[in-house]
């Protein structure tokens, strides 16, 4: 008899546990305890988003849950906005300015941080942090030598000899209305000698072994820097900021007094250079990003002598 | 030979990282199993008792079994939100259909004549049960929950779609980067390893409890003890 009493109450315990659908134990997930900190598939937001969880787990007691590869700015957005996650790591100015606003593109970054900061405070309940101090954004990108060799600093000086130049693209990016080649040519006032779509991926290698002369990159891409590329700026702001931030529901930030402080040592952090390294260290080093979080944070001590 | 190189460098690297996952992985599929182990053998006894309900029953699980296991989690993200309870409750549902199957088979392919002899000497229902059915049937339980528990391990690979983690997070993002071969074979090896040790070890002691080799064994302990 007390065999099966044993028995009945395993049972129910474990029934309980399943129907409550509170956390195992081993395996905690999103539960209402947690933090839950979203990332999309990418290196860039994964490495950034371990970042949080370390940086979070450092400084407070607070548990932190880490939900990967959610599919897009969008379902980043949903998430949040169903309170399935907490924090989204990675967030861009100019996708969310088009995407969960829907508004036009704005050119400038400062003025796209501050419509974002304050739109996402006003009709989600959201905090947009201030920028880690990198940009993903397109770049038109040459060769160090080439650079060095023409004294290239921005695209306005590609002018002068255009016309003789390949130029590298993302196969979308030349048809593409407002921010596409038309645009690009109408903005600058010059065009290419030739131009030639291909995969985003195959741009690096095609200008490091000389097969293009100016490509359209990716700005945090690791590659720019392992193949010593160099980014020319754009000087007249053509492309739209994608400055990059972590964006987090107020209610958590209310529940946890410390968190704000502890994500805002962050900020202004980590150059483009420094995520381009970081990124390389993922994709082309084949570390996993929370293995490149953790050794970033160590080398900089969690940045506890800063503010 | 590249490849194989990269991938020792891979585990070199990220080898805490990778067993966190592995261990991750395996134990959402154990809960799933070990859930549906709970509901499911009660329900296989029940019935393999009123069998009218079998038909009904089983086929329910069947219909489980064949929405596709992408779309299973899909819905049921949309119900219970993102993470790991997600997966663990798709892997108990696909649990049931083996569990149950093989409970209902082995309870009803117990010999009637052992039935009989346990209701003449006596025993309760609860004890025939207890003593006769269950110890019998043990070994085609067991080979149910070894099918899902492989099935499981299979199926939670795909958790990583919405945020559960796992070993498929390092097969996912083995896809996303430029050169990604070995990254996904170091977590596609370590999820078929996981499958075939589950399938060992479930296997050794499904024979463990098997009747036959404990009645022969018995049966030889008897000879031996006749001989002396």
């Amino acid at each position: 008899m007390l065999k099966k009493n044993r028995f009945l109450i395993v049972l129910a315990l474990s029934l309980s546990v399943l129907i409550s659908g509170c956390s195992l134990p081993g395996l905690s997930g999103p539960a209402k305890d947690t933090i839950a900190v979203g990332t999309m598939g990418t290196s860039e937001s994964q490495i950034m988003g371990n970042m949080v969880r370390m940086m979070i787990e450092h400084y407070t007691d607070a548990k932190v849950e880490m939900v990967n590869n959610l599919g897009s700015s969008i379902v980043q957005h949903q998430a949040m906005m169903n309170g399935d996650v907490d924090i989204t790591a990675t967030r861009y100015t100019g996708t969310d300015l088009a995407g969960a606003l829907g508004m036009d593109p704005v050119k400038d970054p400062e003025e796209a941080m501050k419509i974002v900061k304050r739109e996402f405070q006003k009709r989600f309940d959201q905090t947009w942090f201030d920028s880690y101090g990198f940009a993903n954004s397109y770049a038109f990108t040459v060769t160090k030598e080439l650079a060095d060799k023409e004294n290239l600093k921005t695209v306005s000086d590609l002018e002068r000899f255009a016309p003789n130049l390949k130029l590298g693209v993302d196969n979308a990016w030349l048809k593409r209305k407002g921010d596409g080649y038309e645009g690009f040519v109408k903005e600058y006032g010059f065009e290419f000698g030739k131009t030639f779509p291909m995969q985003i991926g195959l741009v690096y290698q095609a200008a490091a072994n000389g097969k293009m002369d100016v490509v359209l990159a990716y700005t945090t891409d690791g590659r720019i820097k392992a193949f010593n590329l160099k980014v020319l700026e754009d000087d007249k702001h053509f492309f739209p900021p994608y400055d990059t931030s972590l964006v987090a529901r107020n209610d958590v930030i209310k529940a946890h007094p410390k968190l704000k402080g502890v994500l805002q040592k962050l900020s202004g952090k980590i150059s483009t250079e420094k995520m381009q390294e970081l990124n390389y260290e993922a994709d082309g080093k084949m570390k996993e990003p929370s293995i490149v979080a953790k050794e970033f944070l160590e080398e900089h001590h969690y940045f506890e002598n800063e503010k | 030979m590249d490849t194989i190189k990269d991938i020792l460098f891979y585990y070199t690297q990220n080898g805490s990282y990778v067993w966190e996952q592995f261990y991750r992985h395996f134990l959402m599929s154990a809960y799933g199993v070990l859930f549906a182990a709970i509901v499911a053998i009660p329900l296989g006894i029940l019935i393999a008792r009123y069998h009218k309900l079998s038909a009904w029953v089983i086929s329910l699980a069947n219909i489980i079994q064949t929405i596709p296991a992408l779309a299973m989690l899909a819905v049921l993200m949309l119900v219970m939100g993102l993470g790991t309870d997600t997966v663990v409750f798709s892997l108990f549902l696909y649990s049931l259909l083996p569990i149950i199957k093989n409970t209902y088979t082995g309870i009803r392919n117990v010999d009637h004549a052992l039935l009989e002899s346990g209701k003449a000497m006596g025993m309760t229902k609860f004890q025939v049960l207890r003593m006769v059915e269950i110890p019998l049937a043990m070994s085609v339980i067991m080979a149910g929950l070894r099918t899902a528990l492989v099935i499981t391990i299979g199926i939670a690979t795909i958790g990583t779609f919405i945020g559960a983690g796992g070993l498929g997070d390092i097969i996912l993002r083995g896809t996303n980067v430029t050169d990604g071969t070995a990254i996904i074979l170091a977590g596609a090896i370590p999820t078929a390893l996981m499958a075939v040790i589950a399938d060992f070890v479930m296997g050794w002691l499904e024979r463990k409890l098997s009747p036959n080799k404990k009645r022969k064994g018995a049966l030889k302990k008897n000879i031996e003890e006749q001989a002396a």
